[in-house]
């Protein structure tokens, strides 16, 4: 195991290698560089120019990409052009604030998901079936930031029970992490339901039964541990998306997070914050996918790594 | 428009209570009880840094605004009037300007004010200030010397008139010499200056604090309080989101927002909010790529000028509530308007601008749209920002060019694709504006050594370059308002630009706070302010 879990630590040295050169070529690529932005609209070409140097740019491509590694290789991910902070210590102020929101609507969405689907799949053709299958559906059509809009509206402005913005105190992240999390417990409660009608026909709840287990036995340790594979793999690529989509969320709920600093950075031309925001996003989802292939191993004892 | 409100002079913000003329009124309630409380506004975006040498963000500025305080401040009827200074002597040659400083001012760090820090800091802006906004200025400058503590001598290689109105912006803020080296040179989140609030916390991504600073008492006597603010705390909470903004201010997460025209009405009858409204020290204008053409000729620039209908775009795209039409280069707000320019505004004429066309040789074709001389399809393309706003603006220019038989085509770039963009003179019109309120404004946005940078039509003419450095170098008032005079009716003659319009501020502010008054020209005055509690 532990020999599994190096190896797909080294492999994941060149995937991230490679994200790092397709993120710095296509800021290369984006029109409008950092140094005339930075100079502002009233700046004069010598001004620009002068950034340009201080920065680095007039450089050729391959020697920046260069000094990045080469920074990178010395723990280091650059200053921001904008705030001439380290980029590390900008993500790390961030990080924190996406990881909550991320790793609540992670596990929000999955205990929502899961008892929905389980109990959409009890209810099989049935009116409970129906609805949670209806909520199902509505949390996959209606886009994040409306169903953000109208808890803002709902919650701060009508009932006065949440904050509008910010990540203030406990209540703050209530909006933010349910909103998220919606979208993603749509999905899951899609594939729990699947899944579990799936393992109903199995023999061997057939057998259980039969063994005269209790029926909340048969269900929870029998045929939900079995339906959690396939729902474990969605756990997983669903935290990429949940990461991606905290962009939006953070953006709309002013939340202090590494989406809207990425989203500012893109703006500002920032290139340095936004290698860093990618490469942290991609070793977190990285990470998070290690750790779904490793509970495959906990939900089936079959599935060994070596 | 871009930088909107980067030259918002930093005393009108953070200290400006009344016109000079006008008797302060006087304190509704004794000083002491008014003291505390807080008010928290809106940022749009996160503050880069509160090193004022090392940005030209105009949200950045505005929070430093209140920490640093320049030697001199604009006053409303445009005069410039001692701050951190006393008085100042200008040269014969007028290449030397002694400030003698004003003494017992301290940092808040508890360091004295003086002369040393005042070239300590200059000294700082010209090492390290390439993204200032005022960099240029202190090239000009080929000495700077502390004669004693009191007395500040700047050398400039040639005389340069705008001088007082770049020394008066946030950006030219004094620093503490200590604070700079105690922070190592970084003081983008330790800043200290001898403004009427400090720093108190710097929470990235979400809010800034400042609080009053309870030492000072050198506030100009135009205000109605001498001493500090009473508002004990202000903070930037930073919202991008227009509609959770809006959210905030109704929760009372928020007390002062600036308004979308469509929230104005809602704003204006609810009994929690007032709304304050002035204007801004800037203008947005159509602009023609006059280096490529077909629009290099000044005659097809001046047809087309008339084919704009400036009251229609206020109308429409501002409801007539936060835009007001202008004729000039210069906007209404700005020192060097002169309303006898009228006379030579390219006025709404789409008759006078088909029959010009037509004598240009731009004739409908079967479509009822213009072919080019040669016969070949003509569609000029219009680059602007993504902003709804211009994008509305756009769209509306786009229908009244129709009217007279042009296709107009749009393109809405990315703001920082759209500043690389038109150094490359890729487009045939440009829609955005500027912010700056001084008329040398020229040099900057219609000079030709700016073609390549923010000069973006791209418009060079020998006459106009005389006028801009006669107007630079000339430090006579009368005789530098005749130079920009003469610098407007030649441009609204030549029609690089068609001016269209200067944007008005409506904010909306909680009614618990007290004694905030309406400015003239460039915000609300906050120093006599208090939080009704």
């Amino acid at each position: 195991m532990g020999r599994y879990v190096l190896r797909r630590l080294l492999l994941a040295i060149p995937v991230l290698l490679g994200v790092s050169l397709a993120v710095f070529l296509m800021a290369a690529a984006v029109p409008g560089d950092p140094a005339t932005v930075l100079a502002g609209d009233t700046a004069s070409a010598a001004q620009v120019e002068r950034i340009r140097h201080d920065l680095g740019l007039d450089q050729p491509l391959p020697i920046q990409y260069l000094r990045f590694l080469e920074r990178l290789a010395h723990g280091s991910l650059g200053e921001s052009t904008r705030t001439h902070r380290e980029v590390l210590l900008e993500i790390a102020d961030r990080f924190p604030y996406t990881l909550a929101l991320t790793v609540g609507a992670v596990t929000l969405s999955t205990l929502l998901g899961l008892t929905l689907g389980t109990f959409a799949a009890l209810q099989r053709g049935r009116a409970g079936d129906y609805l949670t299958m209806g909520f199902a559906i509505a949390g996959l059509s209606i886009p994040t930031f409306l169903i953000a809009i109208v808890g803002i509206i709902v919650f701060s402005l009508q009932l006065r029970w949440l904050p509008v913005s910010g990540a203030f105190s406990p209540a703050s992240y209530i909006l933010p992490t349910v909103t998220l999390s919606l979208h993603s417990a749509a999905v899951k409660a899609r594939i729990t339901r699947s899944s579990m009608l799936e393992v109903f026909g199995q023999d061997y709840l057939r057998t259980a039964r039969a063994k005269g287990l209790r029926e909340r036995v048969v269900i929870v340790r029998h045929a939900l541990k079995n339906a959690l594979i396939p729902i474990s793999t969605i756990v997983g690529i669903q935290f990429g998306a949940l990461l991606g989509g905290a962009f939006i969320i953070e953006n709309i709920f002013g939340w202090p997070g590494i989406g809207r600093l990425a989203t500012q950075a893109i703006f500002n031309r920032d290139f340095p914050v936004v290698q860093g925001t990618v490469l942290v996003g991609a070793v977190t989802f990285a990470l998070a996918n290690l750790a779904v292939d490793l509970l495959y191993a906990w939900l089936d004892p079959r599935i060994r790594y070596s | 428009m871009s930088g909107l409100l980067r030259f918002i002079p930093v005393v009108v913000l953070v200290l400006a209570a009344c016109a000079p003329q006008a008797t302060p009124p006087g304190p509704s309630g004794t000083a002491a009880s008014k003291v505390g409380g807080s008010v928290t506004f809106v940022a749009t975006t996160d503050p880069d840094t509160l090193d004022l040498h090392q940005t030209s963000n105009p949200v950045s500025s505005t929070i430093f605004g209140w920490i640093y305080e320049p030697l001199v401040y604009q006053d409303l009827d445009n005069s410039y009037k001692g701050l951190l200074s006393e008085s100042w002597a200008v040269s014969p040659d007028s290449k030397t300007i002694t400030f003698k400083l004003r003494s017992g001012i301290t940092f808040t760090d508890g360091t004295p004010f003086n002369a040393d820090a005042v070239k300590f800091t200059f000294e700082r802006l010209q090492r390290v200030g390439a993204k200032s906004p005022i960099f240029e200025t202190f090239k000009n400058v080929a000495s700077m010397e502390a004669k004693d503590a009191t007395t500040f001598v700047m050398n400039m290689k040639e005389p340069y008139a705008p001088i007082f109105h770049d020394l008066q912006t946030a950006y030219a803020g004094i620093l503490s010499p200590t604070a700079v080296k105690a922070a190592n040179d970084n003081i983008g989140r330790a800043a200290v200056g001898t403004g009427p609030y400090k720093l108190k916390d710097f929470q990235t991504g979400q809010q800034i604090t400042l609080e009053r600073n309870s030492d000072y008492k050198w506030a100009p006597a135009l205000f109605a309080n001498r001493g500090a603010p009473y508002i004990e705390e202000l903070r930037y909470r930073v919202i991008a989101e227009p509609a959770t903004q809006l959210a905030a201010l109704d929760a009372g997460e928020a007390d002062a927002l600036g308004l979308r025209a469509q929230d104005i009405a809602k704003y204006a009858s609810d009994a929690r909010f007032k709304v304050f409204d002035s204007f801004t020290f800037g203008l947005t204008y159509l602009g023609f790529d006059a280096k490529r053409p077909p629009f290099d000729n000044p005659k097809l620039r001046a047809a087309l000028a008339k084919a704009v209908n400036k009251d229609e775009i206020v109308q429409v795209v501002f409801e007539s509530k936060l835009a007001k039409a202008q004729c000039c280069p210069i906007a209404e707000s700005i020192q060097g308007y002169d309303p006898k320019l009228k006379d030579f505004e390219q006025k709404y004429d789409p008759a006078k601008a088909k029959t010009e066309l037509d004598g240009l040789g731009y004739k409908p074709g079967a479509d009822g749209m213009r072919t080019s001389p040669d016969g070949k399809p003509w569609r000029p393309v219009l680059y602007t920002t993504t902003s709804d706003t211009h994008g509305k603006i756009s769209t509306l220019l786009q229908a009244q060019f129709k009217t007279v038989g042009v296709d107009l085509q749009i393109k809405q770039l990315e703001s920082g694709a759209l500043l690389a963009a038109t150094p490359k003179a890729e487009h045939d019109l440009y829609l955005n504006g500027y912010s700056w309120n001084e008329p040398d404004m020229f040099s900057l946005f219609l000079s030709c050594d700016r073609i390549t940078s923010s000069n973006r039509v791209l418009y060079c003419n020998q006459q106009l370059e005389d006028l801009i450095r006669k107007g630079r170098t000339e430090l006579d008032q009368a005789k530098r308002m005749q130079i920009y005079f003469d610098a407007q009716k030649l441009v609204m003659q030549e029609s690089p630009w068609q001016p269209l319009y200067m944007p008005v501020s409506k904010t909306a502010v909680n009614v618990k706070i007290q004694d905030l008054r309406q400015g003239q020209a460039g915000g609300l005055y906050w120093h006599d302010a208090w939080v009704k509690r």
